[in-house]
């Protein structure tokens, strides 16, 4: 249950453990949750949202909410402990300990596979348009979102009994990374294929010998790059500090150096919820049609005829 | 997670496996003596590093966007452009003979729906249409629609044109509707590579260099009749 205890006070300079105060922990929890709750509740009320796109990004709303519960709940135990409540080391709280770190492994593990989805989702709808209905059923939906919780769940098991053997914490980070890069290669092949068809069409002989459309497209173009960096950024930003922590703990435990990166774990622990946090801005709400059924959905006085 | 630190050391330091809980105060502290570098040179190398490629990536992707494949440059490449055979209306009054996409004879069939898509677009009036082409045109704008929805890289198309209704600003064609077109297209820079023909074989190298024909056809038209506005 405890964080990272500080070194002990000696004539050694050390490196003292960051400590983040609670009440920031559980503001972010607490939005995070109520954004990603909000989420999954629209998909699943409205009928029209029961699409492959809004299904994988139910499935990452509904992680990112058990992962704000996880982390909640946690952070509220150690208050408790603190506080003298509960003992540390009893079974109780070393098997509840157990189920919540299992629980964030899966949610770690699970919001990395809904990213990877969405991605190949965006893919097969722009480069296979016609064929997308054929190849995106809703019951290969059903199926790969079914896959991706199994094989969470049994990750995070399995993460959490056999931590001590060094190949887990390997396969966690090698998932990590791949994970990353066939994101970032789908992505970017997505965009510059878009530019370079955008440019096709502008250089048809009815297009493109206005100026102001080209500026327009100049512009839209560098809002593409924009939200392309930032839906890159915020995941690499959020999540690799926490995997360089997993790298140091295995590789070099004793090391000075890496004992000072170790001290800010709790920063990266915040980096990592705050990334639940703005997960729904990234995807979510970035479509309209989300938006419109929020609206309906918060502002509908009477809730029967709403959804 | 709190507890995989402690874990880690048990395993780093000891070869049976016994599972017991150790903290930090238990064992030898680590020696801050004797550091060359700033203590937390890693951390500081860590953040830098990020912080440069997110800018790098940011750059690359800038960078796309200014320089495309060579060939567009040539003013003649409009030429090479893939256009329907028997084009019914050109709104800029030049014919194209020759087209790669549609001399595969499996893509003939679908040239009908083709001229009928591209007439129906030229005209400025309500025409009189069978069913079935209602019911493809529309299958065509919904997939615009939804490419235009899971494109957020631009955004302004979601709030132009993709509503509830998005077949109405391509099938039906009132005033407003060609409005609020002219603005969908004059944004929209993703287009859909269609596939003229579902059951096609055509490979992947052939779907990602052929541009959309009605995307094309419709930025062209609409250049026209956005360029009047």
């Amino acid at each position: 249950l405890s964080p990272i205890s500080s070194l002990p006070s000696s004539t050694h300079t050390s490196c003292p453990e960051v400590k983040v105060p609670f009440p920031v922990f559980f503001t972010v929890g607490i939005v995070s949750l109520a954004e990603n709750l909000l989420v999954v509740v629209a998909v699943m009320r409205s009928r029209n949202l029961h699409s492959p796109m809004y299904c994988f990004m139910c499935s990452l709303a509904a992680f990112n909410t058990i992962a704000s519960v996880t982390k909640t709940w946690e952070n509220l135990m150690i208050v408790l402990a603190d506080a003298g409540h509960l003992e540390r080391r009893g079974p109780p709280e070393t098997d509840l300990d157990d189920v919540m770190d299992s629980l964030l492994c899966m949610s770690f593990v699970g919001s990395i596979s809904s990213f990877l989805a969405i991605a190949v989702d965006r893919y097969i709808t722009i480069f296979h348009a016609l064929r997308y209905h054929n190849i995106m059923t809703m019951q290969r939906t059903a199926a790969i979102l079914g896959l991706i919780w199994t094989l969470c769940a049994v990750l995070a098991v399995l993460m959490v009994k056999f931590f001590n053997f060094k190949f887990i914490m390997i396969c966690f980070i090698v998932f990590f990374v791949v994970s990353l890069a066939a994101i970032c290669f789908l992505y970017v092949y997505m965009f510059m294929m878009a530019r370079i068809h955008a440019k096709n069409i502008a250089a048809l002989p009815g297009g493109g010998r206005d100026k102001s459309q080209h500026q327009r497209r100049w512009g839209s173009n560098m809002r593409g790059a924009l939200t392309l960096t930032i839906l890159f950024g915020a995941f690499v930003v959020c999540w690799a500090p926490f995997f360089v922590h997993l790298v140091i703990i295995t590789v070099c435990p004793m090391n000075p150096y890496c004992e000072c990166y170790r001290s800010l774990f709790e920063l990266h622990v915040v980096l990592m919820m705050s990334h639940a946090l703005i997960d729904p801005a990234i995807y979510a709400f970035r479509m309209a049609e989300l938006r419109h059924t929020f609206r309906k959905m918060l502002f509908c006085s009477d809730w029967k005829f709403c959804l | 997670m709190s507890d995989f630190h402690n874990r880690s050391q048990v395993s780093a330091r000891r070869s049976d496996y016994v599972w017991q809980y150790e903290y930090y105060e238990d064992e030898e502290p680590v020696s801050f003596e004797g550091l060359k570098a700033h203590r937390y040179s890693i951390v500081i190398g860590f953040w830098v590093g990020l912080a440069v490629f997110v800018i790098f990536m940011f750059f690359v992707l800038t960078l796309l966007t200014k320089t495309g494949a060579p060939h567009q440059e040539n003013p003649d490449s409009g030429e090479k452009r893939h256009r329907p055979e028997g084009c019914l209306v050109d709104i800029n009054g030049h014919q194209d003979d020759n087209d790669k996409a549609f001399s595969r004879p499996l893509l003939e069939g679908s040239r009908s729906y083709f001229n009928f898509y591209i007439s129906e677009e030229d005209q400025a009036h309500e025409k009189q249409k069978p069913e079935d082409k209602m019911s493809s045109a529309k299958d065509k704008a919904e997939r615009l629609q939804r490419s235009a929805e899971i494109d957020e890289m631009d955004e302004d198309v979601e709030e132009s044109g993709g509503q509830h209704q998005p077949l109405s600003g391509l099938i039906e064609k009132s005033k407003s509707d060609r409005d609020r077109e002219c603005a969908f297209l004059s944004h929209f820079s993703i287009p859909n590579f269609v596939n003229l023909d579902p059951g096609s074989t055509l490979g992947e190298d052939d779907l990602l260099y052929e541009p959309s024909v009605i995307l094309e056809r419709q930025s062209q038209a609409h250049n026209g009749h956005c360029d009047t506005h």
